[in-house]
């Protein structure tokens, strides 16, 4: 996926991004303060708001023209939290992201099945198949939310701030996940994310917002705790 | 045996359980009538034996009604509450049933010829149930909290019926006593003859019903995860509306407004089968909505001797009960 000259926002521009290619077997993070447009650059990518001008494209198909359905199959997207649905279960809620591909029933086939259960095995999640998902700790239930969206075989699976509400440990299973899942299925990942130190550690490279210019600065190499806190955090 | 098997297994005993009920609907009317007689009335009919024609013109209708009526204002609830993602939505409490008392007030009192005849009375059911679900819609873009939503379903209500007293007490006599049978809820009021145009129309919006159960599925997600999943939620949230509309609006000119069964069943079904999964809710409010109203009827039937009680009473005051002792238990587990 390829993104030149960007321009995001709703009526003014917020950001802009002068080029950026996603690609797969990568993790990509995002950081910024709050208010800075993380959530609406995500959205914007995931073509659920219309961009200022610029392109995005995809095997040098332009993003904009394909049709909802396409789009899902493309790409995934993770809230920050799930907060569970009563009376649904865990495997139902993760077979649903196989509805891009079921028929006009929604009926699972067999190798939909089989890739449901693929989803929970990759997750590690598999004890929690016959659970209701309100009955889930919020931990286990950002894992299941990320057993969904590689039910949904996107190659782009976009979460927005996956870590927010989980403790210590979550936080790491969940992003040490996402670092698996990108290498081992060569998916490209793409999240938010205000854990700073965990960022360094978990992701190829860093997108930064400034705090002082909205400028969007793309880093491969490794940086420091106080280069991300000058940038993104200083006024 | 898997979940999905023995949910399955349950939706047929239920399918079962329809004809006994049926059985039990006819042998509670008030004038006993024998087995033989039933089935001369379909076989041997005599247009002079009354025996005949309560069977034809009366208990036979009437139950097929009160399936029709139970299973479609369920399945609009279940949609309702997708929909909407609120367990309290349903096409009573959002004022859909009172687009239809008002439009129907308005063709029955104003006088008009063409509106008084069957055609005229469903038409205006339709189309004012059809109107109060796309301000409703209208309204969800702009207020997003479901209970909001409900006040505004509420208000839509009162002030829908507030116009009505105004129409009833600008009208004549006797187009006020029809609105006034009309608005107190029966099933009685179907002839075997209108039953085929109704089953069609019945027919139509429930199989439209069953063909969106994928969306609907994606929908308990929220709108923005069924559209990330691929659904197109505009032409998914209209045909939820037209279904719900037509479901309603025929249901509604024929036996009134009959509240509560939209909100109650759909909310019995989740408790029972313990899923969201459409292929099941679906069905099974439909089977569920069909007996539980029967079951209503017979309880009208019965008491009939003693004190003449509305449909309309008979499904609150069983339905409260039951619903507030399913949700009672469900908390207490």
């Amino acid at each position: 996926m390829r993104i030149k000259n960007l321009h995001i926002g709703y009526i003014k521009t917020l950001l802009e991004i002068e080029e950026l290619n996603l690609e797969p077997g990568k993790v990509y993070s995002l950081i910024g303060a709050n208010g800075r447009g993380k959530t609406t650059l995500m959205k914007t990518l995931i073509g659920q708001i219309p961009s200022l001008s610029g392109q995005m494209t995809f095997n040098e198909k332009d993003l904009t023209t394909l049709l909802s359905l396409d789009k899902s199959k493309l790409f995934g997207f993770v809230n920050s939290r799930f907060a569970g649905v009563s009376y649904m279960r865990a495997k139902e809620y993760v077979a649903l992201g196989r509805s891009p591909y079921t028929n006009a029933f929604g009926r699972l086939s067999a190798i939909d099945e089989a890739i449901v259960d693929q989803s929970f095995a990759t997750m590690e999640i598999e004890h929690l198949a016959d659970k209701f998902t309100e009955e889930l700790s919020d931990g286990e239930r950002q894992m299941l939310a990320i057993a969904k969206v590689l039910a949904q075989e996107t190659k782009y699976i976009f979460l927005d701030e996956p870590t927010a509400f989980l403790d210590y440990s979550n936080k790491k299973k969940v992003l040490e996940m996402l670092m698996k899942i990108a290498r081992e299925e060569n998916k490209c990942v793409f999240y938010s994310s205000h854990d700073l130190e965990m960022v360094l550690e978990f992701s190829d490279v860093k997108i930064c917002i400034a705090k002082e210019n909205n400028q969007v600065s793309i880093n491969s190499a490794r940086l420091d705790l106080n280069f991300l806190l000058n940038i993104c955090f200083q006024d | 045996m898997t979940r999905q098997k023995q949910n399955k297994f349950l939706l047929l005993l239920l399918l079962v359980i329809l004809p006994i009920a049926f059985v039990c609907h006819f042998a509670a009317g008030e004038i006993s009538i024998s087995w033989s007689i039933f089935s001369d009335a379909w076989f041997f009919f005599d247009s002079s034996n009354t025996e005949h024609i309560i069977v034809r013109e009366f208990r036979f209708p009437r139950f097929i009604m009160a399936c029709l009526a139970g299973s479609a204002l369920s399945v609009c609830g279940l949609m309702m509450q997708t929909l909407f993602n609120n367990p309290l939505a349903g096409p009573y409490i959002l004022g859909i049933n009172s687009g239809s008392s008002l439009f129907v007030a308005i063709s029955l009192m104003t006088g008009i010829s063409i509106f008084q005849s069957d055609f005229g009375l469903v038409s205006s059911a339709l189309i004012g149930a059809f109107i109060f679900g796309l301000i409703i819609l209208a309204i969800s873009f702009k207020v997003k909290q479901g209970v909001s939503l409900l006040l505004i379903g509420l208000m839509l209500g009162s002030f829908s019926s507030a116009l009505v007293s105004v129409i009833q007490y600008l009208s004549e006599a006797n187009s006020l006593k029809m609105f006034t049978m009309w608005i107190m809820g029966s099933l009685q009021e179907v002839e075997s003859g209108q039953l085929p145009f109704i089953s069609v129309l019945f027919l139509f919006g429930m199989l439209g019903s069953f063909f969106i159960i994928k969306p609907l599925n994606a929908f308990v997600l929220g709108e923005t995860e069924a559209e990330l999943l691929g659904i197109s939620i505009r032409k998914i949230r209209l045909l939820i509306i037209v279904f719900t509309a037509l479901l309603t609006g025929l249901i509604t000119a024929y036996c009134g407004p009959i509240a509560f069964i939209g909100l109650a069943v759909p909310n019995l079904v989740k408790i029972i089968f313990k899923t969201q999964d459409h292929r099941i809710l679906l069905p099974a409010s439909l089977i569920i909505g069909a007996l539980f109203l029967v079951l209503c009827d017979i309880i009208v039937q019965l008491t009939a001797p003693w004190i003449p009680l509305p449909i309309n009473a008979v499904t609150s005051l069983i339905g409260a009960p039951m619903v507030i002792y399913f949700i009672v238990k469900r908390l207490a587990q």
